[in-house]
């Protein structure tokens, strides 16, 4: 009886830290500078880990064609996602990310890199912490520059892939087929207007060469 | 010679503020797709430079998007609503008929040798395809256009993702529309050897009546017949006013075609990945 009360306490005390465990690693050393910084508004998806409703959001975004995440490599969730890689200090971004090297934000808007992914060491975009993290990216990030961003707005794919590209058709469906749609209305318009046109042309000069004449403006 | 009234005041005038905002829009829109040159730099320039160009082609977008909901309502005010559905169907409506198919065909092996030219009627297959085009190519850029005007505000409305989409549809149905006008439709309309150099029927609203019975001879025939051609008789524009929509047009001509060459020198210049 002693014993069973014994181990009793001891379970309810093992079945406690291990539910306050998690929770105590990740907040309890210290407060997190992201979190520091954060308005409060976040704070219910801050720590709950269980509340990433974007990335089921991002699910249903996947039915109606829109772009899918891709492989999330595991250095996405790291809080430095370049830990541990060699010469990482002395490297451009682009050296590594060239596919990343253009967008309407670089050839438009003149942004580096960093004015992005800031702050170092940069996170990976999935890390829990990180401003890059969907939950508050449109905050963190977007809102920099675009007042009022919202989640939603957040999810216009900045290093957006090639849209006639085959991979594009399982990575950003809607994308691919929509821009394939317009390129093949325009190629098509001019592939029939072009000789079209231009044998009416010859026609025309044909006829009035041989009637000597013909009508002006 | 008398000339045949073809144009209203009114439509002549929704044309030319088609021109002038479409011009506008094409210079303002390739400024800022080409800001990372010197070409799309200048044009940019302009304006004031890269952000006051951006707000000039919104707003100039937005005039002409007014401008075509002016136009339906224009259209829905000119129909005869008790006489349809024949009151569309008439040889006076813009709406696509048989016979614009079987013109098409004819008009295609007549080109090829195959077959006398087809009697075109009031509007010939190309016109109403100019007419339809505007009406396509609108709602494309107009929708895209309006997702993007403050893609903060739409994207409450709409995933942000499609805003991607809307940049490119909107991009290229803008490109197709420019290369559309400024080569096909110039060409069918001013530098074919029946029209060379210039036809100025959508600026004078009337065109002399020894063209129009080459051009549109099932036309001019049917108001004959009906006996109300005197009726739409207008005397020819003095020369001065000519003078004007000739140098008018050929400005309107000369920016095209220097939009289109150069668009296509710098396009190399470009980051944009297909």
């Amino acid at each position: 009886m002693h014993l069973r009360r014994n181990s009793r306490y001891l379970l309810t005390l093992l079945l406690c830290l291990g539910i306050l465990m998690p929770a105590a690693v990740s907040a309890a050393d210290e407060e997190h500078p992201y979190e520091a910084a954060s308005s409060g508004y976040f704070r219910d998806q801050d720590i709950l880990p269980g509340g990433y409703s974007l990335y089921r959001q991002d699910e249903a975004g996947r039915l109606w064609g829109g772009p899918s995440g891709g492989d999330i490599k595991r250095a996405s969730f790291q809080a430095d996602a370049h830990e541990g890689l060699d010469g990482y200090g002395r490297r451009s971004c682009v050296s590594c990310h060239e596919t990343e090297r253009y967008s309407l934000h670089t050839s438009r808007g003149n942004t580096s890199c960093v004015q992005c992914h800031r702050d170092k060491p940069i996170a990976g975009l999935y890390q829990y912490y990180s401003p890059m993290n969907p939950i508050r990216r449109h905050a963190y990030i977007c809102a920099k520059c675009h007042e009022g961003s919202t989640a939603s707005f957040a999810t216009y794919v900045v290093h957006e892939p090639r849209p006639l590209k085959r991979d594009t058709a399982e990575s950003f469906p809607l994308f691919y087929y929509a821009v394939w749609f317009m390129v093949i209305l325009a190629v098509g318009v001019f592939a029939v207007f072009l000789p079209y046109v231009t044998l009416w042309g010859v026609r025309e000069l044909i006829e009035m060469r041989s009637k000597g004449g013909g009508h002006n403006g | 010679m008398a000339n045949i009234k073809r144009f209203t005041t009114v439509q002549r005038l929704s044309h030319f503020v088609l021109i002038l905002t479409f011009m506008l829009l094409s210079v303002t829109g390739l400024a800022w797709m080409y800001i990372e040159t010197g070409w799309g730099q200048g044009l940019a320039n302009l304006f004031g430079g890269y952000i006051a160009v951006l707000e000039v082609h919104r707003i100039t977008g937005l005039i002409l998007l007014i401008g075509f909901a002016l136009h339906i309502g224009y259209m829905l005010y000119n129909i005869n609503w008790h006489g349809l559905p024949k009151s569309i169907l008439g040889p006076d409506s813009l709406v696509f008929q048989k016979k614009d198919w079987l013109d098409f065909v004819q008009h295609l092996r007549w080109i090829v040798g195959l077959s006398k030219e087809p009697r075109f009627e009031r509007w010939s297959w190309w016109e109403k395809f100019d007419y339809w085009a505007v009406w396509w190519g609108l709602l494309i850029v107009g929708v895209t256009g309006l997702m993007l005007y403050n893609p903060v505000l739409s994207s409450d409305y709409m995933p942000g993702w499609l805003l991607n989409i809307a940049v490119w549809v909107h991009r290229i149905e803008a490109l197709l529309a420019m290369a559309h006008i400024f080569t096909i439709h110039f060409f069918v309309e001013h530098f074919r050897p029946r029209c060379f150099p210039f036809s100025a029927t959508m600026f004078e609203g009337s065109k002399d009546i020894e063209h129009l019975r080459q051009e549109h001879p099932a036309w001019v025939e049917r108001m004959e017949r009906e006996g109300h051609l005197a009726d739409v008789l207008v005397p020819p524009v003095p020369v001065p006013l000519r003078i004007l929509h000739f140098v008018t047009g050929y400005a309107l001509i000369a920016l095209g075609v220097f939009l289109l060459v150069y668009a296509i020198i710098n396009v190399t210049y470009l980051t944009l990945a297909f």
